[in-house]
Formats: C-alpha cells, structure tokens, sequence
C-alpha cells in the first residue's frame, strides 16, 4: 500500500444533473459511410463499468451508467462536477423517485460529461432531470515519496484500491494493457488543464485495433499510455508514463475511440506496470464481483 | 502536369474579418509547469511571413504569418469561409473605409483550437499592404478548389488546395504514384492535436513541440513549408491509419502547451500509400507562389 497525503485534502460538495442524449443528424464515420449513434448521455440501462468497449449496435463513445451534467456555468467543463469529482467519489440521487440512493462517480468525458455507477434498481427509478451530488475528494492527492508524479481524478480509495506495489525505487501499477502513444488522438492538446478533458485510443484504423489488441478492452480498464505526458494537458513526451482508466467506448468517427481519464503520470521514470487482465475498477471498486 | 478537373470547379466569393489577436485573459501554463502568456497568435502580424523561421520568437506562441482573418454572420456563414478557402486563393481588402482596399494577399494557412472555437485563415499580404490593414477590415475571398481531384489518382483526396498551388508544386508521377515535393517528412508519434477534428477541410494538425526529440526534428521549420505527416489520414475526419499520409502546408508556430505545436493544415491525403514524398527544403509557399517579404 502507497502512502498519501488523503488526510489533508478537502472533501467538496459537487452537483450535476442527468442529461438527454443528444442526436441531430448522420456524422461521416471515417471511412466516409454515415452513422446515427448511440450511447452518449443520458441513462443506459444495459451498459455497465467492465462491459466491452467495443461491439455495442451503433455505439459510439459509448458512456456507461448514468450521464450527467455539471449546470451551474454554461460550459460544463467548467463547473466543479468536471474539475473537482474523482474516480471512486460517492454520488447521492438528491431529486426525484431515487432520491437518497448512493452510486459511484467513474470519469469523466469531454465530449457528452460525467459518469456515475448507480446498481440496476436505482437506475430503473431515475429521470432525466434529476439531480445527482457528489462528495468531492481527490484533488490535491500525491504519493508519499513520488511528489512528482501527477495524480489526477483518482480518488484515494481508487488509488488505495490499484494494488500498486514498489520496486526498485519504482511505483509499479498493474494495467490491462499498454497502448502505444501515437495511438492517442482526439482530446490531445486540447487546453492546458487536465481534470476536465479525457482522451481518446484512436480505433481509426481496423489494422491497428488488430495489432494492438484493443478489441478486448473493456469500460473501466486501467491502461498504460507509453509516451505520453498528462500533467497541465496531454501530450507526446518521450519516456512519459501515463496510467489512465478507460472511460468510454470505442469510436468510428477519425482519430477517436475508447476514452482515457490520466490517473497518473510523469516523465521521471517512476512510474511502471504490469499486465494483470482484472485492472478495472469495475473490481477495484466494487461494482461488480466479476468481468 | 498531372492531370486534374480543374474546370469542373465552381468559384465562390467568401467574406471575412481581420481578426483581433488571440490572447489568453490569464497566464495558462506550458508542458514545463511554468506560467505562459504567448502572442503572434492571429490580428497582424507585421514581422514574420511565410518563409520566416517557426522558432525562435520572444514568447511566441502559435504564432501565425502576416494577418488572420475568420469569417463572419452565423456559424453556417463563418463554417464557409473556414472550410472552402483554400491555400494558394487570391482574398482581395474590402470595404470603403479600407485604406488597403482592393489590394490582394494569398491564403497560406487555416488554423482551429482557438479560444471560442474561432478559427483563423491565415493570408500573406505584401508589406506596404500589412501596413495600412487594420483590425476588422473584410477580406474577400475567391475560394476556388473544393472538390479538386487528381484524375490519375483516384485514391488521393485533395483537401483546401487550391489548383494555383497544384500547378506551381512540381509535382510528378512515376511507376503510378504521385511524387509530391515536401521540405519534410514527420512520424506520427510526433503529431498530436487535430486527431478526431472533422471536416479537415478547416482548422489544423499540430506537431507536438514539448519533447526534445520533437523539438530537434522540426526545429529548421518555416512558415509555408510542405511537409508530409505519415501514418496519418485526413480524409473523412482526421485520425492515426497505419500506411496512409497527409501532406500539409505548415501554418502556424510551436508552443509549449501540452499535446500542440506547429500547425500543418492538410493539402493531401491517402491511405494506401499512392503519394510519395520527395524531399526538397525549397517545397515552401514562398517559393512556389512567389510571395514577397520574409527571409
């Protein structure tokens, strides 16, 4: 187990709202046919954290669990929902027939918004409308003798969770898989902060999806990211290491796919991994006992 | 001279603004953790043209030659003049009140990922003509090139090229592919922001300029350089695809922000490998349109 400094950071009320999918017309895939898509926003009744990223009828960008929506700024990844909540932070109903029930925060998505794990029951009693808050922790958190790696939307119970171990001087976090950097695409660059932006595996090309066994992946994986820098935004640097939890589903419009929230990351050589299939925080966090 | 259906194209007037320079309201910060506050990005800029250096510039950040203009109305309205400009198009100063009325410049550049989702078509304009442009002055354009096709080349899309710049390349042909003069060729890894951008028609490509094997790769980079992008396909949206290339016109300067850096706006793009590069540091706008000014 890492030590941390969760004793000192401050834990925040946050407040999102269930949003409506949104659909206005046909979109070129990136082999030029039109698609209409499906599973952004909204509630997804049959769509989980550790189910596939890939397959799903007309999916893309698939967002599993419940979709909401920070609403107190116009631009929701502006508002304390997208910079504040973290992976593994307690979400209560606070309106409506499922007010009172608890579910967990799982990413956060640039493109549609935030996502919350609520069990099968109270899914079946949420509208789009209501209002969910969340408890706010894990902004601020560092690891105890690795200060210089960046933490990001990772809760301290995600982080305990991780079964991070050390080696060598070395911080070593089982991931499912490592995915080479310059298959990252839509999201890189975009803007100098890191909490409110994912970003996305590029799933462009067939070939690609083969030779680095994407397919497999699953909502909630825990990935490796060779290369790649997420400290204030994203980016190429080589010898980076950036672990990141994989928060939405794959994608065939160009340059996107299955979408990574950075959890950790760093240019210093601290940070390793290794291949465990069971990373997911599906596991990690108790939503379900098996993928 | 390869083959096109140029005289199929249709010629349409665009309107749109010399724009004001895009400056953060607060310091942001760069890959290093230290505080940043760029300029160079868009208005005018009076000192630096196609054919000048990409690096180098005091605190520039994304810097953009000569003047940048985006269009203007609604968003359908300025969508037109983003993605039918082409480079190499002839844009004529507009308006009564315009000192450099009626004097033309040339489209050398379109960059997106700005502030508000603006965008900016870049233009050279000839010295005397920067001189006496001011902020919000129209700039018409005579878009002419959407729809380009290299009738040998089926598999080759042509994107934001205008045939000028198509006759003044040198392109050639042999054993069945085009040969395209390119000042350098650029490996994925090294190309960041622009992935998942759609149409590529507007806005941009960045070559990522944080790491230092990036950074001494491109570093010899000017304005109005061609350059090749591989494993890179702009075709229906912009995205990584194992064998194909996008050749671009470099239209835009580095920055320190994570995941950006030089802005390449795509000119060309396959995914089977029919364009071939030749490399030639005189593959640059300035050279090819003879545009005046810079080094």
């Amino acid at each position: 187990m890492v030590e941390s400094n969760k004793d000192k950071l401050l834990k925040i009320a946050v407040q999102g709202e269930i949003v409506s999918p949104a659909s206005t017309t046909y979109r070129a895939q990136w082999d030029g046919q039109p698609k209409l898509s499906v599973g952004m926003g909204g509630i997804k009744y049959n769509l989980k954290v550790g189910d596939p990223c890939f397959g799903w009828a007309s999916g893309d960008h698939v967002e599993p669990g419940v979709t909401i929506r920070g609403k107190e700024k116009p631009v929701p990844s502006q508002c304390a929902l997208a910079l504040l909540a973290c992976i593994g932070n307690e979400a209560t109903v606070i309106s409506g027939e499922a007010k009172g029930d608890k579910g967990v925060f799982t990413g956060r998505h640039a493109g549609s918004d935030d996502m919350v794990w609520f069990p099968d029951e109270t899914i079946e009693n949420l509208v789009i409308g209501d209002k969910v808050q969340i408890k706010a922790i894990g902004v601020g958190l560092k690891i105890k003798g690795y200060e210089d790696i960046r933490v990001n939307k990772c809760s301290p119970r995600l982080l305990e969770s991780l079964g991070i171990e050390v080696k060598d001087g070395k911080l070593v976090v089982p991931v499912v898989k490592e995915v080479p950097g310059f298959l990252m695409g839509s999201g890189i660059g975009w803007g100098t902060m890191l909490e409110p932006v994912d970003y996305d595996i590029q799933t462009t090309d067939p070939k690609a999806v083969e030779k680095y066994g994407l397919e497999t992946l699953r909502l909630g994986d825990v990935v490796c990211l060779k290369d790649q820098l997420c400290i204030n935004g994203r980016g190429y640097y080589r010898g980076a290491t950036t672990v990141g939890v994989i928060i939405h589903g794959a994608s065939d419009y160009a340059g996107h796919g299955p979408g990574v929230n950075p959890i950790l990351s760093t240019k210093d050589g601290r940070l390793d991994t290794k291949i465990d299939p069971d990373a997911n925080t599906a596991l990690y966090l108790g939503l379900r006992d098996k993928l | 001279m390869v083959k096109t259906n140029k005289d199929k194209l249709l010629e349409v007037a665009l309107i749109g603004e010399i724009t004001h320079p895009a400056v953060a309201p607060s310091y942001t910060t760069g890959w290093d953790e230290k505080p940043l506050l760029g300029l160079g990005r868009g208005g005018i800029v009076y000192n630096v043209k196609v054919g000048d250096p990409c690096f180098g510039w005091a605190w520039g950040e994304k810097v953009e030659p000569g003047a940048s203009a985006d269009g203007v109305g609604n968003d359908r309205e300025k969508g037109a003049f983003r993605n039918l400009s082409c480079i190499g198009n002839m844009a004529r100063v507009v308006g009564e009140k315009a000192r450099a009325r009626g004097k033309w410049g040339t489209v050398v550049g379109k960059v997106g990922y700005l502030p508000g989702r603006n965008h900016h078509v870049v233009i050279h304009f000839e010295e005397e003509t920067l001189d006496e442009l001011t902020i919000g002055d129209k700039v018409q354009v005579k878009a002419h090139g959407v729809g380009l096709k290299f009738t040998d080349y089926t598999g080759v899309r042509v994107i934001s090229c205008s045939p000028r710049l198509v006759e003044a390349w040198g392109l050639g042909e042999s054993g069945g592919k085009l040969i395209v003069p390119v000042a350098k060729v650029v490996p994925a890894h090294f190309v960041g922001q622009g992935a998942g951008g759609s149409p590529p028609e507007a806005s941009n490509w960045d070559i990522q300029t944080q790491s230092p094997d990036a950074v001494s790769h491109v570093e010899d980079l000017r304005f109005g350089d061609i350059v090749m992008l591989e494993d890179i396909l702009s075709a229906w949206g912009r995205g990584y695809y194992e064998g194909a290339v996008t050749v671009g016109v470099v239209s835009c300067g580095p920055t320190k922000a994570l995941g950006q850096g030089i802005g390449v706006t795509s000119l060309l793009t396959c995914k089977e490998g029919e364009i071939t590069a030749k490399v030639d540091p005189g593959a640059n706008l300035k050279v090819l349109l003879g545009l005046g000014g810079g080094d």
